[in-house]
């Protein structure tokens, strides 16, 4: 069978509500992070997948530019959950809600 | 060969975010996303990007999960415990997995003559780390020295919030 761009996107798409879908259910905060990266990965493959299908390589340089974001992403949330978790000791998302509150 | 390759990828790329999802500890999670993203290098290589796969291992699969193991190890204690209603499920395929799959990848992708359900537009060199330099520096210049400013400002930022004010050398 031919692998065509449809499965390509099928398989993004199934990475990006794996990566949606562990958003939503964990409340490890550390986890839900890994979980925007599965994110930001299913689009760095649909950028690939265009780029090779229409033979422009835009698309590589914007994956690049979603790594630099992707390193910016972790590095201030990461600070902040160091920050969170020398105030309140917990990195559980259910314990923090001072701002529901 | 090409199609085994995609589904072989494919599904331990998603196998590995679903256990990412799917595990108590942070840690075993971590190494299941780190399986992930070695997966998806393989898929960047049979879309004929290279380079874009090289920088996956390297940037994501190397930089960006060490400072969430780093993180991890610094918060240690109750954290490390996730939800309990979670599984439990053994760690070594994490472990043994990646190394034989990238060693498919290879021989796969050294036997075979490049994808053919995608269209002949890749022009040959197409994905080559020189291929990518002349966009990056070229046509998509003001873009790449913009996300410079991001990192700058990233720093910046993580130093302002991870910052304790009372071992600064100027107090």
């Amino acid at each position: 069978m031919e692998i065509t761009l449809t499965h390509y996107l099928v398989l993004a798409m199934a990475l990006f509500l794996t990566g949606m879908v562990g958003f939503i259910v964990r409340r490890n905060a550390i986890v839900m992070l890994m979980c925007v990266e599965l994110m930001l990965c299913a689009v760095n493959i649909v950028f690939v997948a265009f780029s090779r299908v229409t033979g422009d390589g835009g698309g590589h340089v914007f994956v690049l530019m979603n790594f630099a974001v992707a390193a910016s992403e972790a590095a201030i949330g990461l600070a902040i959950l160091v920050e969170i978790f020398r105030r309140r000791r917990t990195v559980n998302v259910d314990d923090l809600k001072a701002l529901m509150e | 060969m090409e199609g085994f390759l995609f589904w072989f990828c494919g599904i331990l790329m998603v196998l590995g975010g679903v256990m990412t999802i799917a595990q108590r500890s942070a840690v075993v999670s971590a190494v299941w996303l780190v399986f992930a993203f070695v997966c998806a290098a393989g898929i960047f290589a049979l879309l004929s990007a290279p380079f874009v796969a090289v920088m996956q291992v390297l940037v994501y699969a190397g930089a960006i999960m060490v400072l969430f193991l780093f993180v991890i190890m610094m918060l240690q204690g109750p954290v490390l415990e996730g939800e309990a209603k979670l599984m439990a499920l053994p760690l070594w395929p994490a472990v043994a997995i990646p190394p034989m799959a990238v060693i498919v990848m290879v021989v796969g992708y050294l036997r075979s003559n490049g994808l053919t359900g995608l269209g002949d537009a890749a022009a040959p060199g197409f994905g080559s780390p020189v291929f990518v330099a002349k966009l990056m520096l070229g046509r998509y210049l003001l873009a790449f020295e913009l996300i410079s400013i991001v990192l700058l400002v990233a720093i910046i930022g993580a130093l302002a919030i991870g910052k304790d004010e009372r071992t600064l050398p100027w107090k």
